[in-house]
């Protein structure tokens, strides 16, 4: 796998002059450029819930009227993406409607991509995710997958920056990472009828029951992996006291939205279960979001100690 | 009368673990967690061993296992933990109250049944 996280953004940006420099600068910078026509930009931005940002364009609407109620609509759709505008002549959004300067979080040129480049450094990969820690994360969810759904094909995507917020599916669990590296979550996400499937739960058992089988074995995948991920890069280290700080969770059903209380962009692994006789598959969410604490800085992977070393599943006799 | 105790708050785990250890010959009772499996074990003296997991709610494995050897100074169950749990600390508490085993999850059956029939033997 590509190793290095990589990040979607919608480009809302209909000049072909400048078409080739965004799609350019996207390979240069590890963007991943998704173009919609204008008429499914609202119907995207409610379903797609991997975005980083958006690169819009001044020129965007056919009138002005329109490029700045399209803005309008992203903000009130999905407020947590930032928008970052193309102008033709200038850098900045001084002079900007208000609206679209409310709006935009940054400006830049064709002419300046430095601008752009700042930008998503600033709101995109502000968070520097060591390469060791994505291969690993990878290595166990590939574990954990494999070893829960021995009869399906485990597949998953370059892992991505997110800013969204949308929940994914109906069942999500939420578990706690506390170290001297790291404070936050991980945050699991799945369709329940076609996590079910894979299962192997029989479609014609009652709700109740299967209500509680996809609960407990998604429990059970995040409960295997938390624990993949403490002995790998926790081990016996604790957090300093004083730094116990904690924030609300807010989830919010009517949209499907859950947020962490930060605007910090979050560590996105997309897994995709296929059955290789039905050919049905069953997608997961894997979401990293260190709002609390986030210093890669002392991140160390805790070597096992050769003498004691057992493989999973086996007993250690004492 | 069980032989095994399989103490565990997911039940995707205890449906695993208890039906193959059923299918290997040996009997079998679940606990939800060390509450309830230390409740358990204190009423059916024919357990010989306990799988249990460290991180459950209410009260964890290793809590349960130390209530069972200060509440139950005479029993000789044997106790093993089944858990995600790996750190040296872990371990070396589980040893001081008497944890005879270690496996870290997932559970791979066929690797301890043989162990497992020896100790309730």
């Amino acid at each position: 796998m590509n190793d290095k996280a990589v990040s979607k953004v919608l480009v809302l940006d209909n000049s072909t002059a400048h078409a080739r420099t965004i799609k350019e600068f996207c390979e240069r910078n590890d963007l991943v450029p998704l173009k919609v026509r204008k008429e499914s930009v609202a119907a995207v931005l409610r379903t797609n819930v991997d975005l980083g940002a958006i690169l819009y364009s001044e020129a965007y609407g056919d009138t002005p009227a329109e490029t700045v109620r399209i803005v309008k609509e992203i903000r009130a759709l999905r407020p947590e993406l930032p928008i970052i505008i193309r102008r033709e002549k200038s850098s900045t959004l001084d002079d900007l409607a208000p609206e679209l300067r409310s709006g935009c979080c940054r400006a830049y040129t064709a002419e300046d991509l430095d601008s752009l480049k700042a930008a998503i450094d600033q709101y995109i990969f502000s968070l520097i995710y060591p390469n060791a820690l994505l291969r690993g994360i990878s290595e166990i969810m590939d574990s954990v997958l494999s070893g829960q759904f021995p009869n399906q094909q485990v597949s998953f995507d370059t892992p991505y920056i997110v800013h969204d917020r949308i929940i994914f599916g109906e069942v999500l669990s939420v578990i706690q990472l506390e170290s001297n590296w790291c404070r936050g979550y991980m945050m699991l996400q799945t369709e329940e009828r076609a996590f079910l499937d894979l299962a192997g739960e029989a479609p014609g058992s009652d709700d109740a029951t299967l209500f509680r089988r996809v609960n407990d074995r998604l429990s059970e995948v995040t409960n295997l992996a938390w624990g993949a991920f403490k002995n790998r890069y926790i081990g016996d280290s604790t957090t300093i006291a004083s730094a116990r700080v904690q924030v609300p969770l807010v989830v919010n059903h009517q949209h499907k939205y859950i947020s962490f209380g930060t605007e910090n962009p979050q560590l996105c692994f997309r897994y995709t279960l296929t059955d290789m006789l039905m050919g049905s598959t069953s997608t997961l969410y894997v979401r990293f979001v260190f709002n609390l604490n986030w210093s890669p800085e002392d991140f160390r992977e805790i070597a096992p100690d050769a003498d004691g070393l057992v493989s999973s599943g086996d007993l250690e006799l004492f | 009368m069980a032989q095994i105790l399989v103490v565990d708050d997911s039940s995707t785990v205890r449906e695993e673990v208890s039906t193959f250890l059923r299918g290997g010959g040996l009997d079998v009772v679940t606990a939800v967690d060390g509450k309830d499996g230390l409740a358990k074990l204190k009423s059916d003296p024919a357990i010989k061993l306990v799988v249990a997991d460290v991180n459950m709610p209410n009260m964890d494995g290793l809590t349960m296992v130390e209530k069972i050897r200060s509440e139950l100074k005479n029993s000789t169950v044997n106790l093993i933990m089944l858990t995600t749990e790996s750190s040296p600390s872990m371990k070396e508490r589980g040893k001081a109250a008497g944890v005879k085993g270690w496996i870290v999850k997932p559970f791979k059956g066929p690797a301890v049944l043989e162990t497992f029939r020896k100790l309730v033997a």
